[in-house]
């Protein structure tokens, strides 16, 4: 059971799928998503795959994160770490899923995402001279390890091993974090109480 | 009177105790006072949890860590808050890994001994008889003997947890090096006891226990005390305690419902039980009467002291064998304290250090396999995760934070539920402690490598639990609380939890944070019953 907590909820609940959904979809553990005008419940893979609506993110923030994404983990992309972002950024802070709760970043998170991406492509464009989803993965490497050390030039925006990881993380989490990423890996995932979702 | 989950419109407006957090001493105290007869409030801002709650994953168990409104973290060595705080009933122990060494002698007396940081008012033989009680009570596996380093005390209930490969390949290096190792002391069961089943090895403790294997506060005192009768009303964030009618005393604790509501809880007694970071707030947010620099703060130390430990993590591949890292528990296998004595260190380093071996490591999360090299990304971490799932070793070196008045707890400028201010952890290490990790991690390098483990590295220097903040201690104006965390200036306001450490060791603090708490529950029933 969660309960609802007053500071947060009002605000995200605004723009975010409808509560009873979001609770149901806990329970069973998909996230809800809209596509082409309906509501359904779908794995973050299934949810890109079916183009369904983002809430939080635009489309070009999307492509950014998954080109980003797939650069730091690769087979984030179709393992739909856009959707899966964008689903937990639409939830109150407390329903939250994203390693971003750990790393002692305040909310809102949207903010921190958009600041990021928008440092990230602004970095590109001024060091490799394209977007970054136009970069190749060659051109785009040194730029990328240039953030945890966080000697990348110019950034505006939040600190950039502090992105880095947390864009890391949540492409580890959709490629190596689910029962399908285990037994890929041979290793056993021995669950007492299976996740609700295989992402 | 039974005891049970109340929602916050039907909570009772007094109570002979009301006591704020319902995780580890939270429920500690309410089983002790329930069962004593008194009429118990427990308030808790997060959800009830349940054992059905407890998903095997990395990913939903980001679900149980504080929810509440946001901490800020700052300082040359900033605090993880995000990741060290819980909430809902259990509170962070409930995701605890029951790693439970008790402290040493020498922790007790480090100002008198070495002329640095604090002295306990109280020495390890005051809390001896309760460390005995509280493992007895809750089931703790090892092996006293083969802890060479251990403080005298009953032999722990039940055997050593079984070990994998991992643990012994590490322990290899140790033993080449002349040093000894022992199974680490677990609060997790290595057989059936008390009705609790034996541990499975699964190593998902970081998502919680279902099977009630691992102590978590849902499997020990939260049932005995709803038992008693102690009612547990969820959602209901204390936001300060309230003036009663001399400065000395406390009337009871306000709070918000998960609706935005604001209640008050009136009580003979409170209980500050809601974490090392949350205590200090609510002191410090409570303003009422003549509370003018927040309530109990009288010295001004309210928030200061606060401390963590350092973690060196000491990593390496053992290609011809399966190291079975996924296997265990999340906490460790075996523990090396060789270097525990506060000076041992040398070269500048002072403080304790104990190891922790061959901890569980998912493929995934904070503590997992990807991030034992953070800096590597694309086809180099493809190629690094297929080798490490398999074959990576890991070790954690904690090191002590000494006690410095400049870590603090303070209020920061955010405004949270009912219009308090949220707080902010200020921490940076000294330079004494700074060197403890750094010598760690040089000092497991060369173990590792005895072991034969290839290509060895160290992490970098993370931070691990939370002490002090309100300080236990016998002057009034250097110190909080008295050693019964009775607070030096409320009489009825008791506090609880690690925040009283005046010293926070280099031991993981939960094993003692239980036995304090037993201590000042059963002093203030003593009192009260007379
Ligand atoms: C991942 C992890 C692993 C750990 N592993 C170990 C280990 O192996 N060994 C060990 O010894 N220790 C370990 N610890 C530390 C251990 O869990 C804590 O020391 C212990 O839980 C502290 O007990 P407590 O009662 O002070 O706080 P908690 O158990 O955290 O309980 C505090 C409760 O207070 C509530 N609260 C907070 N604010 C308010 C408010 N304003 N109003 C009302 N209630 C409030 C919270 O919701 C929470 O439920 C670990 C901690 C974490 C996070
Ligand atoms: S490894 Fe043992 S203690 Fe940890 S979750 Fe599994 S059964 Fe529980």
């Amino acid at each position: 059971m969660q309960t609802r907590q007053a500071f947060d909820g009002q605000r995200r609940d605004q723009h975010g799928p409808d509560r009873r959904t979001l609770l149901k979809a806990a329970g069973i553990g998909l996230f809800a998503f809209n596509v082409a005008g309906v509501e359904v419940l779908l794995s973050p893979a299934e949810a890109r795959a079916r183009g369904a609506v983002l809430s939080v993110l635009s489309a070009e923030d999307a492509a950014l994160l998954e080109a980003f994404g797939e650069a730091l983990v690769p087979g984030a992309r179709a393992a739909g770490i856009a959707h899966f972002v964008d689903a937990n950024l639409a939830r109150p802070h407390h329903e939250s899923l994203l390693t971003v709760r750990y790393l002692d970043v305040l909310p809102p998170h949207d903010a921190f995402y958009r600041a990021g991406l928008a440092a990230l492509d602004a970095a590109s464009r001024a060091v490799l001279g394209v977007p970054f989803v136009q970069a190749s993965a060659a051109a785009a490497k040194p730029l990328i390890a240039a953030m945890l050390p966080g000697t990348i030039a110019p950034w505006q925006g939040p600190p950039a091993a502090l992105f880095y990881l947390t864009v890391r993380s949540d492409a580890a989490d959709l490629v190596y974090g689910t029962r399908a990423a285990f037994d890929r890996m041979q290793v056993p995932y021995l669950a007492h109480i299976d996740p609700p979702s295989d992402w | 009177m039974t005891g049970s989950h109340t929602a916050s419109a039907q909570a009772p407006k007094r109570t002979d105790a009301v006591i704020v957090g319902a995780g580890a001493a939270g429920n500690l105290f309410a089983a002790v006072l329930a069962e004593a007869g008194k009429s118990v409030l427990v308030l808790d801002p997060g959800p009830a949890w349940k054992a059905g709650d407890l998903y095997s994953s990395s990913i939903w168990s980001r679900r149980l860590r504080w929810g509440g409104p946001p901490v800020e973290s700052t300082g040359a060595n900033a605090f993880g808050a995000g990741f060290n705080m819980g909430w809902g009933t259990g509170g962070a122990a409930l995701h605890h890994y029951g790693t439970w060494p008790r402290l040493m002698p020498s922790d007790f007396t480090m100002k008198s001994e070495f002329g640095k940081g604090l002295d306990w008012p109280i020495g390890y033989d005051d809390l001896r008889p309760f460390y005995d009680r509280v493992q007895e009570e809750v089931g703790v596996s090892g092996d006293a003997e083969a802890e060479v380093w251990r403080p005298a005390g009953a032999p722990y209930p039940l055997p050593p947890l079984q070990q994998f490969a991992q643990a012994r390949l590490l322990a290899k290096g140790f033993h080449a090096k002349g040093m000894k190792t022992a199974p680490s002391p677990m609060a997790i069961l290595s057989q059936d006891y008390k009705g609790r089943p034996a541990c499975l090895y699964d190593g998902w403790c970081d998502a919680g226990c279902p099977i009630g294997a691992l102590a978590n506060p849902l499997v020990t005192y939260h049932p005995r005390a709803v038992k008693g009768g102690a009612r547990f009303v969820n959602g209901a964030h204390v936001t300060q305690l309230i003036p009663g009618k001399t400065t000395r005393q406390a009337a009871g604790v306000e709070y918000v419902d998960s609706t935005g509501t604001t209640h008050t809880a009136l009580a003979d007694i409170v209980i500050l039980a809601a974490s090392t970071v949350s205590n200090p707030s609510i002191l410090l947010n409570s303003k009422g009467g003549d509370w003018t620099n927040g309530a109990g703060n009288g010295s001004g130390l309210v928030g200061r002291y606060f401390m963590t430990h350092s973690i060196a993590s000491v990593y390496g591949f053992f290609d011809d064998e399966e190291t079975e890292n996924y296997m265990g528990v999340t906490g460790a296998q075996a523990t090396n304290m060789d270097h525990y004595g506060k000076q041992s260190l040398g070269g500048g380093a002072f403080g304790s250090l104990q190891w922790q071996l061959a901890p569980t490591m998912k493929p995934n999360d904070l503590l997992g396999v990807a991030m034992a090299r953070a800096d590597l990304f694309g086809a180099d971490l493809t190629a690094f995760m297929e080798r490490a799932v398999h074959h990576l070793a890991v070790m954690f070196g904690f090191g002590e934070g000494l006690p410095l008045l400049e870590n603090r707890i303070e209020l920061s400028d955010r405004i949270g539920p009912g219009g308090m201010k949220t707080p902010r952890v200020v921490h940076s290490f000294a330079p004494e402690s700074v060197k403890v990790s750094e010598m760690a991690a040089q000092l497991g390098l060369g173990i590792i490598k005895a072991g034969g483990a290839s290509e060895p590295w160290a992490g970098p220097m993370a931070t691990a639990h939370m002490m002090g903040g309100t300080i236990m201690g016998n002057d009034p104006s250097a110190s909080v609380t008295d050693s019964f965390g009775r607070s030096h200036e409320i009489d009825n306001l008791v506090i609880a939890g690690p925040g009283l450490f005046p010293t926070a060791g280099a031991m993981n603090p939960n094993f003692t944070n239980h036995a304090l708490a037993l201590r000042s529950a059963e002093h203030l029933v003593e009192r009260w019953l007379s």
